[in-house]
């Protein structure tokens, strides 16, 4: 599996699924709807699978000495790298928020998503959309992407949309709270987005192996 | 013992059937699969390497049954077809560097060897070359990794005539050292010049698997070339249903 993510990397990959992950540093930005960073990374990576397709990289990985469900493995594997990676990153500004940029008042009077936990576990949650609704819909047909990733980018902006909105409710106010306030709520929302990431990327993962072996390549 | 072996391989689309498709493939043998465009040498060919799910069928290599055994037995065969382009935008030297890293057998001076054969600029992007230096390019992959079997989809197809005839005197070396070579074309000199057994498909169904020899001793009338029999055999669909 090692060769296989290597051979993503440096055939497979387009260069702006690598460069895309700096947009995990927009949770520094204030007044910025910073859950869209989360699909910029995705963009990303939609990009190396238009690259897969004009490649013929999937036909050549078959005629590799590897097993047809290793490939959908492979995939899945380098989409979960860049999304960690990009993950790693935007934690960064999360936890500065939350520690040591706190009291700053541009970040205390900004209207939009809030940088903590809940940010991380609404990252997490369209994270595993992609997974579930881009990558698992390539893989049933092996070329067709426009309608999976149409069908993520709607998905994607009800998330970003109810995550903008739901602080707004004041009986869902601490959802927006500052620093480690509301700790016991933050790290719920959060363990629930690593949950349902893993849940969706799994049940992704299965499914997509399922079809792709019925595919004539 | 039988490098490759099939058995009753079918399968059906709308508006083509592979029907009962069986052959062999021996070591130390060259096999010419010829038909016409849309005959079946493709969907076969995909068929026997896992690219299309046969309907039903056995497909074994070194007595293998290949859908228990894929990876073991990529290992030990190469593919190549003359028609696709793999990662255009990338250095041949940066494919051919990771393809390697999936072969246990891997031979670099056998790469070096063939690159020089092809007259290959390993620098060079797929998206740089002729189609008959893609060709070359896909065989150079194929034969880095000393392949017991060769399949080749059309490797003549886009060649000049010096790199065919180049060409088929490597299958004839490849043959000598013991590999079984399956390459399916539709120029009849080409299986004239190297092939030890011939494959006809019509239809889906294969209508001659024989030795050359026998093939022009069954179909060929007299005075008459391969290429004439076999438009002769395309245009009458009686004589090889009798055969």
């Amino acid at each position: 599996m090692a060769k296989l993510l290597k051979k993503e990397m440096k055939l497979a990959a387009s260069p702006l699924s690598y460069i895309f992950i700096v947009f995990g540093l927009m949770a520094f930005l204030p007044g910025y709807p910073i859950l869209i960073s989360s699909f910029f990374v995705c963009l990303g990576l939609f990009q190396s699978f238009q690259c897969v397709r004009e490649a013929n990289d999937i036909t050549y990985t078959a005629l590799l000495p590897v097993a047809k469900r290793d490939i959908v493995k492979s995939k899945y594997m380098f989409c979960t790298v860049i999304e960690l990676f990009y993950f790693i990153l935007t934690s960064v500004p999360v936890l500065v928020r939350m520690t040591v940029l706190s009291d700053v008042s541009v970040y205390r009077k900004n209207a939009l998503m809030n940088a903590n936990l809940v940010y991380l576990g609404f990252v997490l949650l369209i994270l595993g959309f992609f997974n579930l609704i881009f990558v698992g819909g390539f893989f049933k047909t092996a070329y067709k992407f426009a309608k999976p990733f149409v069908a993520f980018i709607i998905v994607a902006f009800l998330a970003v949309g109810i995550g903008e909105t739901l602080f707004h409710i004041p009986a869902f106010s601490a959802l927006n709270s500052f620093g480690f306030t509301h700790f016991g709520l933050q790290l719920g929302v959060f363990i629930t987005g690593v949950s349902l990431f893993a849940l969706l990327t799994a049940i992704s993962l299965h499914q997509a192996i399922n079809n792709f072996e019925q595919i004539d390549l | 013992m039988a490098l490759c072996s099939i058995r009753n391989l079918s399968k059906s689309y709308a508006s083509f059937s592979l029907s009962d498709v069986s052959f062999e493939l021996n070591a130390g043998q060259i096999t010419g699969f010829i038909g016409r465009n849309g005959a079946g040498k493709t969907t076969t060919i995909k068929s026997i390497l896992g690219l299309v799910h046969p309907d039903c069928g056995e497909i074994c290599y070194f007595d293998l049954p290949f859908s228990k055994y894929e990876r073991e037995i990529k290992q030990r065969i190469g593919f190549s077809t003359g028609t696709v382009n793999y990662y255009p935008k990338r250095r041949i030297k940066n494919i051919a560097a990771v393809t390697k890293t999936f072969y246990k057998n891997r031979d670099e001076s056998a790469y070096r060897e063939y690159l020089e054969i092809f007259s290959l600029d390993e620098n060079k992007m797929p998206c740089e070359l002729s189609e008959g230096m893609k060709v070359k390019f896909n065989l150079l992959l194929a034969l880095s990794h000393r392949a017991e079997i060769l399949i080749l989809d059309e490797p003549t197809s886009g060649l000049d005539p010096f790199s065919r005839d180049e060409l088929l005197e490597l299958f004839i070396e490849l043959k000598n050292r013991g590999a079984s070579v399956l390459f399916s074309t539709h120029i009849t000199s080409d299986i004239e010049k190297c092939a030890d057994n011939i494959m006809y498909i019509k239809k889906g169904k294969v209508a001659a698997d024989c030795s050359k020899e026998e093939f022009v001793k069954s179909f060929c009338m007299d005075g008459e070339t391969l290429e004439e029999s076999i438009l002769r055999m395309e245009r009458n669909d009686k004589i090889w249903q009798n055969y």
